[in-house]
């Protein structure tokens, strides 16, 4: 990845383009992949697959300081966007410019081994998460006292509630200033109350460092998180700009008051 | 520095999966340990008392095989699943599936070299063979460790895409240790069948080990060289399978 020349400047998509072909989707199984073959010799070897556009032609940049929400129905391209975005994925087309660490969390669900216990799965999370850190003890330590887990910590993450694991998880993600922050509709899982909490402490994280990307449904999170709107439509962006005028956006090209 | 972390996470992730392993078992290692060799004791008493295969020091020959063999299969077979039973931390999160892969195949790796540890050690002794082939070990294992990462790749990326994938490899390794020659040797197999030991890619991957112990290396470096190229061509056709699937991997999960 090349530098970027302007120092605010954290990340910058030019044009990209990702597409899956739409064979993927056909065949369940190498049962159904040698039906086709075998029933439709022709179909199968000759025809194209057709492309199902994701994410088709974006660009972008993102700067410091910047909260920026994503919104866009099922399947419009957020979460490919994000995981591209992430380093995840690359683009069949255009690039991604940045120097950036970003760092990128799609679901809160899950821990890593729901055998070991949650302080455990939090080392290993963190080792995951920062592999350049010696002592992860301060950061894990402080993300397990953010968390308010106090004794269930002990416990085996199998055991956790929705809502716990996503307290863990959450605290975990945020207890390290990064430089990006994707956070992919990860906060409906934690209570009202740690949302505020938690809606505290990235505020805090954005001023010491760098930009949040977050995807939400939610247009009460999205206010209370973030400064400006971005809504994704088949792949490309419909609308980019102030928060209020984005939901209404959004609300109005699905018929919603 | 990126090669460094890859291996702090992964380092990380296998003493995880062997601490969470143990927990909750009544006597951990110990099985893990027993299971190659009652393997062993097993296969040994069938060939050699019950079918009487005449070859020298049989039961290193078969111990040559044997062990390396399970590694592999195991291996192959614990790995093929994991994308898809870990799909949803690898969508949760940015982590490397890599690291997730490389964890499962070290996990067995420690677990092979323990067996090895407690057969190979006192078989040496018995047979009074020269520990100084024992230095060659690390060298004579490294076509064995790169086939099997290279094949765990390759599978468990075709298990994304095809989850019948699953179900196939644990009935392929079933006749494949038949057609393998590990518990018979290759010169067993009338000519006219050679071909199934000769486009066996496996094999390559078991002999050096075999070679080592067993022959007293006399084929050692030819059989390391076709190890190698086996197993570092399979590794390089996995790689780039990896960067060309890596986007609909993620969709497919």
């Amino acid at each position: 990845m090349s530098s970027t020349i302007d120092s605010k400047v954290l990340l910058e998509a030019n044009q990209i383009k990702i597409y899956f072909e739409l064979e993927y989707y056909k065949h369940q199984g190498l049962r159904d992949l040698f039906i086709t073959a075998v029933t439709h010799p022709i179909d199968y070897f000759f025809t194209k697959s057709e492309l199902h556009k994701v994410i088709d032609g974006v660009s972008f940049k993102i700067t410091k300081g910047m909260r920026l929400g994503l919104l866009g129905t099922n399947g419009s391209g957020k979460t490919t966007l994000c995981r591209c975005l992430a380093g995840m994925m690359s683009p069949q087309h255009g690039q991604i410019t940045t120097q950036s660490e970003i760092r990128a969390i799609f679901d809160t669900g899950t821990g890593v081994m729901p055998e070991l216990t949650g302080r455990e799965n939090a080392y290993l999370l963190s080792r995951l998460f920062f592999p350049d850190l010696k002592d992860l003890t301060p950061i894990v330590e402080e993300a397990i006292a953010f968390s308010e887990l106090g004794q269930f910590i002990d416990i085996p993450f199998r055991q956790y509630s929705k809502g716990m694991q996503a307290r863990l998880m959450l605290s975990l993600i945020s207890s390290r200033p990064t430089d990006i922050l994707i956070l992919d509709e990860v906060l409906d899982g934690a209570d009202y109350f740690f949302q505020q909490k938690l809606s505290v402490r990235m505020k805090k994280f954005i001023e010491s460092a760098g930009a949040t990307i977050f995807v939400s449904h939610q247009a009460d999170q999205i206010r209370e998180v973030c400064d400006q709107v971005m809504v994704l439509e088949n792949g490309k962006i419909a609308f980019w700009g102030n928060v209020e005028e984005g939901i209404q956006f959004y609300q109005q090209q699905h018929g919603q008051s | 520095m990126e090669l460094k972390f890859f291996w702090v996470q992964v380092r990380e992730l296998t003493i995880a999966s062997l601490k969470s392993r143990y927990r909750k078992t009544f006597a951990g290692f110990v099985w893990v340990v027993l299971n190659p060799l009652l393997l062993f004791g097993v296969q040994s008493l069938v060939f050699k008392s019950f079918l009487k295969i005449e070859l020298s020091n049989y039961y290193l020959f078969l111990l040559g095989g044997l062990l390396p063999w399970v590694f592999l299969s195991s291996t192959i077979q614990m790995s093929t699943p994991i994308f898809v039973t870990q799909s949803h931390l690898l969508r949760s999160f940015k982590i490397n599936p890599m690291v997730i892969l490389s964890a499962q195949i070290f996990d067995n790796f420690i677990n092979f070299m323990a067996s090895l540890f407690f057969t190979l050690i006192p078989f040496y002794y018995f047979y009074h063979k020269s520990f100084l082939g024992l230095s060659l070990l690390p060298i004579a294992l490294l076509p064995l460790l790169i086939g099997t990462m290279a094949l765990s790749l390759l599978l468990s990326l075709t298990n994304v895409f095809f989850r019948d994938t699953n179900f196939v490899v644990g009935f392929a390794f079933n006749l494949l240790f038949y057609l393998t020659p590990i518990f018979y040797p290759k010169n067993f197999i009338p000519p006219s069948w050679h071909w199934i030991v000769d486009y066996n890619p496996i094999l390559y991957l078991l002999e050096p080990f075999r070679q080592l112990i067993y022959f007293d290396g006399h084929q050692f470096l030819i059989s390391l060289m076709k190890g190698l190229f086996v197993s570092i061509t399979l590794l390089v056709v996995g790689i780039i399978t990896w960067k060309r699937k890596r986007n609909v991997f993620y969709h497919r999960l």
